[in-house]
């Protein structure tokens, strides 16, 4: 029997459309932005808890204890995969992997930034085998330090392996096999190795981890990062420890100088520039969750494109755990005579959700080109469509990222675990299968009361589209010199996804295991 | 720093291929029917049973082991329940229900002798259910599949059976495996790479 979570209230979801439509209104009618200087503050001076920071940048061995902790775990869940019973609620692989890791890891984004990638098992572990070292800069042999493949050099591979990671997770289902899922921490284990093994720096955090590259695009709405305290000592730097590593701190394992970093994207939290600038000037600071996305900078087009497939998966997430998932499935498996798992089918459903968006979203890109040619004739003459996809791609990621966490605060708060016994016996050995009582009971206890989780999601889908709409304002004025009623496709496409991602949180949703 | 050159690209094609290889060996089932759940009804004093729905065709399927969990030389139950899924009638027809190992190799390339199916049995409906009883000797994955015909369609369903605890060795030792070699290569083209370099140096001073 498969249960299901009543989904938000209709009224949250007209009063975030009539939001929608005065904030899109607003965002044409208010003038261009002239400035996008936002301010921070360095927690490391904060009076109650600067002291925290200021020791957790100051020593190594605080992050190294949590270093090993989540190394164990990761064994543990290993273990537990391999040895322990194949009843999913029952194995801690199944319930730590995918009920508070895989849901909590996007809520932790937002008060943790890029830490996890810090404290990541895969990496970690890959390191200690390859390096022979736990910190300090290494002589090892078992490196060969090769230069990563030009193929490589981009963020389609993690994209690729986040497709590849939805089909297991959702098609395969390999949430629902203890085994399968240690398997898989095998198989990254594996991967994260031999890239450390044969290329220089960290090529599989900064190309490949489709955790890595979640983390790290979500992290640029973070409100807090890793940023020089004093910018001006970074300016008259001439070292550059933060790059180089020192005698004894290894170097930035993705290349990144702290004094002109513009994107959280490819910081691992890792550490070491806190650890080998001599000024310690580098530590966490607390901004504006929009900070980022209403800059300039542009992403590549992998980059760009890689946001949009984050979009496209989460909308796919919510999608899979709907009634009408199965409907399709059975219609679609009866036209096609697929049969068994209905792999085929789910793939195509895959396949379309993934493109659908990125259609639609290239939609209305060329009617922004369209708009803008008529109205700023000499302005945008050079105005290409790639320049507009890269530049508004920064729009798909508030969305994306507040569906997200709405989403996967369903699981977190309504499908915790009974956290005491599987830890007592993580391998689940001589536990019985919930019964429907245990199940029931299960889906009534929540760790908030439902009208606090419905304002938490409510008020996190309204969050997405603000700041999705600061980024239409700011981006379309600063790249592509765009204001008022040339902004209407873009805040159209932000108005649709949100519309959507509040339709599909007001359906019934469908327990995870 | 190291230049990529056509060696080491063939070395890392090479890793690359021995690991994927390595891992589509050791990779579950790919038949899996369905989704597998656990279910133990309070009121029951039986233990658990696993269920697994799924669709071929014109039918609906739903089958279900007792135990969940069945262990060698202790036997246990196959039910098949098979509705129609335009008018949920039920399927009437004899079914033969046959058995095979479920390894990769006899699986996809019929080696062995596990590959070759056993016939276990031919039953017909009671009372909705077509049951089929089993014992087995030894530990392992097997493929239960049952057949029949329908409107001239021939029906293969393969179910995936585990008697007895999945081999955790086999993954562990792999992995470990694995990472040993490649850190053991690397670590020995390093050392003749630093060697050889040595000697350039001594040749040109």
């Amino acid at each position: 029997m498969i249960m299901t979570h009543p989904g938000l209230p209709l009224y949250w979801a007209y009063a975030i459309g009539i939001m929608m439509l005065l904030l899109g209104l607003l965002t044409m009618a208010v003038k261009a932005p002239t400035t996008s200087a936002s301010r921070s503050i360095s927690l490391a001076k904060l009076p109650l808890i600067g002291g925290l920071f200021r020791f957790l940048t100051k020593y190594t061995w605080p992050l190294l204890l949590l270093k090993i902790a989540f190394a164990a775990l990761f064994i543990t869940v290993i273990t537990a995969g391999l040895w322990g019973t194949p009843i999913v609620e029952r194995n801690l692989a199944t319930t730590l992997t995918w009920n508070l890791w895989w849901t909590g890891i996007i809520i932790a984004i937002l008060f943790s930034g890029s830490a996890w990638c810090a404290l990541c098992p895969w990496d970690n572990i890959a390191s200690w085998l390859v390096n022979h070292s736990i910190w300090r800069h290494s002589n090892s042999h078992s490196r060969l330090q090769l230069k990563v493949p030009n193929m490589l050099r981009s963020v389609w591979p993690a994209s690729l392996l986040f497709i590849g990671f939805t089909w297991l997770e959702l098609g395969v289902g390999i949430v629902a096999s203890p085994y399968a899922t240690a398997m898989l921490a095998l198989l990254m284990l594996i991967l994260a190795t031999t890239t450390l093994a044969l290329f220089e720096g960290k090529a599989f955090c900064r190309y490949m981890c489709p955790v890595g590259r979640t983390v790290g695009a979500y992290s640029q709405l973070a409100p807090i990062a890793l940023r020089p305290i004093d910018s001006e000592i970074c300016r008259n730097c001439k070292t550059l420890e933060c790059f180089h590593g020192s005698d004894k701190i290894a170097p930035c394992p993705t290349k990144l100088v702290m004094g002109r970093l513009q994107e959280n994207t490819y910081c691992t939290s890792c550490g070491n520039c806190t650890q080998s600038c001599p000024s310690s000037n580098v530590s966490w600071q607390l901004r504006s969750p929009s900070s980022e996305a209403i800059k300039e900078a542009k992403p590549h087009m992998d980059e760009a494109f890689f946001l949009l497939i984050l979009l496209s998966l989460t909308l796919f997430h919510g999608l899979t755990m709907l009634d009408y998932w199965e409907v399709y499935l059975s219609e679609m498996a009866q036209l096609i005579n697929d049969s068994g798992q209905l792999i085929i089918s789910f793939s195509i459903g895959l396949a379309a959700t993934l493109i659908l968006p990125i259609l639609i979203y290239c939609l209305c890109i060329g009617l922004t080109q369209r708009v803008l040619k008529n109205s700023l004739d000499t302005v945008v003459t050079k105005l290409s469509f790639n320049k507009l996809f890269s530049g508004f791609a920064f729009v798909s990621l508030p969305l994306a990222f507040s569906y997200h966490i709405a989403h996967n605060l369903t699981h977190f708060v309504r499908e915790s675990s009974d956290w005491l016994s599987l830890v007592a016996n993580p391998l689940g050995i001589g536990a019985e299968p919930l019964s429907m009582m245990d199940k029931h009971m299960r889906h009534m206890e929540m760790m908030v009361s439902e009208n606090t989780l419905f304002i938490m999601q409510g008020v996190i889908i309204a969050i997405g589209f603000v700041i999705a709409a600061q980024v239409i304002r700011h981006r379309g004025h600063r790249l592509f010199a765009a204001q008022g009623i040339t902004l209407l496709p873009m805040i159209l496409f932000a108005a649709l996804v949100t519309g959507f991602n509040l339709w599909m949180l007001v359906q019934p949703m469908t327990m995870r295991m | 720093m190291i230049k990529i050159t056509s060696k080491t690209t063939a070395i890392l094609s090479g890793l690359l291929l021995c690991a994927l290889t390595l891992f589509s060996a050791l990779t579950q089932a790919h038949h899996v029917l369905g989704r597998p759940s656990y279910s133990l009804n309070e009121d029951s004093n039986t233990p658990p049973s696993m269920a697994i729905e799924t669709q071929i065709g014109e039918y609906f399927f739903t089958y279900m082991v007792f135990p969940a969990f069945p262990k060698p030389n202790e036997p246990g139950r196959v039910n098949i329940y098979a509705t129609r899924i335009d008018n949920g009638e039920m399927l009437d027809q004899a079914i033969t229900f046959t058995v095979r190992d479920d390894t990769f190799w006899g699986e996809s390339i019929g080696i062995g002798d596990g590959a070759k199916p056993e016939v276990i049995g031919q039953q017909n409906i009671d009372d909705g259910v077509y049951r089929q009883g089993f014992l087995f000797k030894s530990r392992g994955s097997y493929i239960i599949r049952a057949y029949f015909e329908d409107n001239g369609e021939p029906y293969e369903i393969d179910f995936p059976l585990q008697v007895g605890a999945a081999s955790p060795v086999g993954p562990i030792g792999a992995t470990v495996g694995f990472i040993f070699f490649l850190l053991l290569m690397i670590n020995i083209v390093q050392r003749k790479r630093i060697a050889r370099t040595k000697i350039q140096q001594g040749n040109t001073v």
